[in-house]
């Protein structure tokens, strides 16, 4: 018989892949669980990306250009970097620079929403034989706790949908609602009486079962059962009512407000990676007014999460990403509107495993090009890995095409690591 | 019943080393490939020092080979009957009578539906294929030889909904790399996805070839034949015409350049011999919708389904052996199954060689070879035992794999007698997967589904188990599984038997006849809220959720 040990190192040398198939397979199947525990960096960074769905114009945030004809109507404020200067909208992040480092010279390759939602969730651009993973999907799977109450990877009003693609099931998001609600069968259907006979009744039959029957597979369909009761012990971690009137002042009174204390909540119970979302930027006509309107309550909510974060010493282990599937135009069209660009825009990191109070590339006088540094999106999340303690360079297999987590050919973006 | 004995043998596999014994002096009068495939699986336990597992109890091969073959279990009264059937070649008439159930091309329709589409298929227009389906359905259930169903489905001839087959080009949207990467994956185990964009770079496939082979399909065109029950109609149509651009490795590649036209070559062998066109010949500027398109002057894509499909292509039947091999017996002899390559080396190299041969000399007959298959005594060996991999390398225990979402809701109806409750057109109306919505079984149990072993614990299944609709179907009609236990008369033993084989297509054994008793018995009628704690424990216990 063939022990634990070797067939692991058997199934490596051929080829590491389970089945392949027109349908794809499920990654990695076979590292198991103990040998991705392994591998994984002992201080299992976090990470909260924010999400400004339709693609947040970077002229009204991190990157004006006053004067300029592309510049706009709002003004440039500074912060408390000397030097750095952004959007008046943003006062609250304006203090809280000496944590950000904010990139002006994003490079992106999919101009549309579905594409670059894709794109910025994946590192990948979609094609038709293989489903990426999102980076939250990798990222639970890499630094996620194996014996947690909660789901590794939590999003929050979100509207990408590449889930865990080829890395399968145990890597799926768990969706929360936009204003809180958990998805579908979240909630016990039964009385806890009911509940708690078929939980015994259900165990005695897994357990003789598994006592002649020693394939790993019904281990994890126990295990994700198990799972799935823990979270009805845990639930009350997603009602944040009883703390937000303490915070409400900290984070904004803002439903946005109200996903980023969640996200904090969910981080500190050892979640690994949480998306909240906030929509809808997508200003084709009056850019300056809806940008008005949405990026305040935003502004005052990531700030507030920052604050949070760092007075719970929470800051240097949980990596805070800032980003949209695309910017906008410099042109502003016949409608006040910005359109979409993805040839120069800006992004922002925070926290864990980034070296705040910087601005790393830049771009030229009128924002239509990038001047220097070009960071494309594979360059970005070789760089969101590198900073959480995940090799960019690992691979895992779609079939048995080897995929590694940041496109081929990505590099790290060193000056934006450290602390 | 008097399969109880039966039964015990699930925990007897200590003494297997007693079956290589009895293999040897097998003195069954089997045809010679169900022989083949047991001698050198056989060999191979010897070689590598392995100690197979006992063989599988009726109860067990029954279960599984009603799932593997016409892919749902076996109801109650079949149960029995099968286990009370003295006669020694129960089990060979068993895969008889199953090969020719009509569910048998059912299953395999939907099997390779979801092989040739996914459960997304890249093009929106292959979300309803219906016509499709069922013409799948009317190959399995003519047995139509392999190689035939491959070449009409590649020839794509009609339209997608009287006919079906064009269907599967149709998904791909004009976009012959895509068709490329798939047809030589699924037909052929060739992976040339990575030749795309570079040289293969642990591979003999090159740039050129991927593109020689995507030459044969890049002049198909996509045509509307009208609507029927509000879908497109659509044709696949082929122009005389235009070439692919190949513009040489992708990190070269420059916006605005144009490449050079490959022209259309084997993946191994000569480039396609081409007539000229007739003087002064005259392209289709626009293929008119609602009419036969005109074919070409030569048609490429028909050259390369009789290429693919014959059967002296390398790859063709090996893959088709392979493949099949793993449905049946959880993984390929070379594994993944659709990666034929020199890197991926088969477990068992002669045994495939002799498989793909003898699938070519009997005509790529399906059902002979699945009969071979599920004859042979490797299949029949029983899953109990130490390995933890689901799928054994050496087939020295059987296979593990979990209910695909059709198998799944099919064999909950059966098990529960939701099925007889059903009214007969409720299945066409309320969906297939009634009474459970059709997403979300897709959604928790659609995937994986490659028809092998492939499984991942999730959580979000299990509290759809724990607390979604599942319950609907514990119905209480008349006849129904419920309603019998319910009213039942019978002493506990009985209506505890009745339950178990109903659902696990078992006996109980005396340690679960105890503990269900002691679990009904707590109150002094039969509660009903305990018979349905029961049922449902049992529809959602691993030993439902897995074939094995």
């Amino acid at each position: 018989m063939i022990d634990h040990l070797s067939r692991r190192t058997l199934l490596k040398g051929t080829l590491a892949t389970s089945a392949g198939g027109v349908v794809m397979n499920w990654g990695d199947l076979f590292h198991g669980p103990a040998s991705v525990a392994a591998e994984a960096s002992p201080t299992k960074k976090r990470c909260i990306l924010l999400w400004m769905n339709g693609g947040a114009s970077q002229f009204e945030t991190l990157d004006l250009k006053p004067g300029a004809r592309t510049g706009g109507t709002f003004r440039p404020i500074s912060t408390n970097v000397a030097g750095a200067q952004i959007c008046e909208l943003m006062p609250k992040i304006a203090q809280q620079m000496d944590k950000l480092a904010v990139i002006r010279s994003m490079r992106t390759s999919e101009v549309d929403h579905p594409g670059g939602i894709y794109l910025m969730h994946t590192g990948y651009r979609p094609t038709a034989n293989v489903r990426f993973p999102e980076f939250g999907a990798i990222i639970a799977k890499y630094n996620g706790r194996e014996a947690t109450d909660l789901p590794n990877f939590i999003k929050v009003f979100s509207q990408a949908d590449a889930g865990a693609g080829f890395l399968g099931p145990k890597y799926q998001p768990f969706g929360i609602g936009p204003e809180g609600s958990l998805p579908p069968f979240s909630a016990s259907s039964q009385s806890p009486e009911v509940e708690s006979r078929r939980y015994q009744l259900r165990s005695f039959l897994e357990e003789t079962y598994g006592k002649v029957h020693r394939a790993e597979t019904s281990k994890m369909h126990r295990e994700a059962y198990e799972a799935s009761r823990r979270l009805q012990g845990v639930r009350k971690v997603f009602d944040i009512d009883t703390e937000w009137a303490k915070h409400s002042e900290l984070y904004g009174d803002s439903v946005f407000g109200r996903r980023c204390l969640l996200a904090r909540r969910l981080i500190e119970e050892g979640v690994s990676f949480v998306e909240v979302s906030q929509s809808s930027y997508d200003s084709h006509a009056d850019n300056a007014v809806w940008h008005k309107a949405l990026v305040p309550p935003m502004e005052h909510a990531w700030a507030g999460l920052l604050v949070d974060l760092h007075q719970r010493g929470m800051l240097d282990s949980t990596l805070v990403v800032w980003m949209g599937e695309i910017g906008r135009t410099p042109n502003i069209n016949n409608r006040a509107g910005r359109d979409h660009y993805v040839r120069s825009w800006s992004t922002a990191l925070a926290g864990g495993g980034i070296k705040g109070g910087q601005v790393y590339g830049e771009s030229d006088a009128t924002g239509v090009d990038v001047k220097d540094n070009p960071v494309t999106e594979g360059d970005f999340f070789a760089t969101i890995y590198s900073a959480l303690g995940i090799d960019p360079k690992k691979e895992n297999f779609a079939g048995v095409r080897p995929i590694p987590l940041a496109p081929f050919g990505s590099k790290v973006v060193a000056e934006l690591l450290g602390s | 019943m008097t399969h109880r004995s039966d039964d015990r043998r699930l925990t007897r596999w200590p003494f297997a080393a007693l079956v290589v014994l009895s293999f040897a002096q097998s003195a069954w009068a089997a045809p010679p490939l169900q022989d083949v495939i047991d001698n050198e699986v056989h060999a191979a336990w010897q070689r590598e020092k392995i100690t197979p597992s006992a063989p599988s109890s009726d109860a067990e091969f029954l279960r599984r080979v009603s799932l593997d073959i016409v892919g749902v279990i076996p109801n109650y009264d079949e149960t029995v009957a099968f286990l009370a059937d003295p006669s020694p070649d129960k089990r060979r008439q068993l895969i008889d009578r199953l090969l020719d159930d009509p569910r048998y091309a059912k299953h395999m329709a939907e099997l390779w539906d979801v092989l040739l589409f996914t459960r997304n298929p890249p093009g929106s227009e292959a979300d309803k294929r219906e016509g499709l389906q069922n013409w799948l359905r009317q190959r399995f259930a003519e047995n139509t030889p392999y190689d035939k169903l491959v070449r009409e489905l590649l020839k794509a001839e009609g339209n997608s909904i009287e006919q079906g087959p064009p269907l599967y080009f149709v998904q791909y949207r004009q976009r012959p790399e895509d068709m490329t990467e798939a047809v030589t994956q699924t037909f052929l185990g060739v992976q040339l996805q990575c030749a795309r964009c570079h040289n293969h770079p642990f591979e003999p496939w090159t740039q050129q070839d991927f593109y020689g082979m995507a030459a044969f399909l890049a002049r198909l065109q996509i045509v509307s034949a009208g609507k029927a029950e509000n879908q497109n109609k659509l044709m696949v149509a082929e122009k005389s015409t235009g070439d692919i651009l190949f513009t040489g490795s992708v990190k070269d590649d420059k916006p605005g350049k144009k490449g050079d036209p490959v022209a259309p070559k084997f993946l191994i062998g000569d480039p396609l011999v081409e007539p000229p066109l007739p003087e002064g010949f005259k392209e289709v500027a626009k293929f008119e919708e609602n009419k036969p398109p005109q074919p070409p002057v030569f048609s490429r894509k028909d050259q390369l389904a009789e290429w693919i499909t014959r059967a002296d292509n390398p790859y063709f039947a090996r893959a088709t052996a392979n493949r099949l091999w793993a449905q049946f017996l959880g993984r390929g002899l070379a594994h993944p199954v659709d990666n034929l390559s020199d890197a991926n080396k088969p477990s068992h190299p002669e045994l495939l060689a002799t498989l793909a041969r003898e699938l070519v000399e009997h005509q790529f007959d399906l059902k002979w070879f699945i009969r071979e298959l599920c004859n042979s005594q490797t299949y029949q060996l029983s899953s109990a035992g130490p390995e933890s991999d689901p799928l054994p390398r050496w087939f020295q225990q059987a296979r593990v794999r979990p209910l695909s979402a059709e198998e799944l809701i099919d064999s909950w109806q059966v098990a529960t007698g939701f099925e007889s409750s059903l009214k007969p057109d409720a299945k066409k109306k309320d969906g297939r997967f009634s009474p459970i919505d059709g997403g979300y079984m897709i959604r928790f149990f659609g995937q994986p589904n490659t028809g092998t072993g492939d499984f991942q614990g999730g959580l979000h299944e299990h509290l759809f188990l724990s607390n979604g609709p599942v319950s609907q179907l514990i119905v209480s009609s008349p006849g129904s599984l419920f309603d019998s236990i319910l009213k039942s008369t019978a002493p506990w033993n009985e209506r505890l038997e009745r339950l178990f084989v109903s659902l696990l297509s078992r006996a109980p054994t005396d340690e679960e006849r105890q503990k269900f008793s002691e679990f009904f018995s707590a109150d002094e009628k039969m509660n009903p809220d305990r018979l349905r704690d029961a049922i449902w424990a049992l529809m959602t216990c691993s030993e439902f959720r897995f074939n094995h």
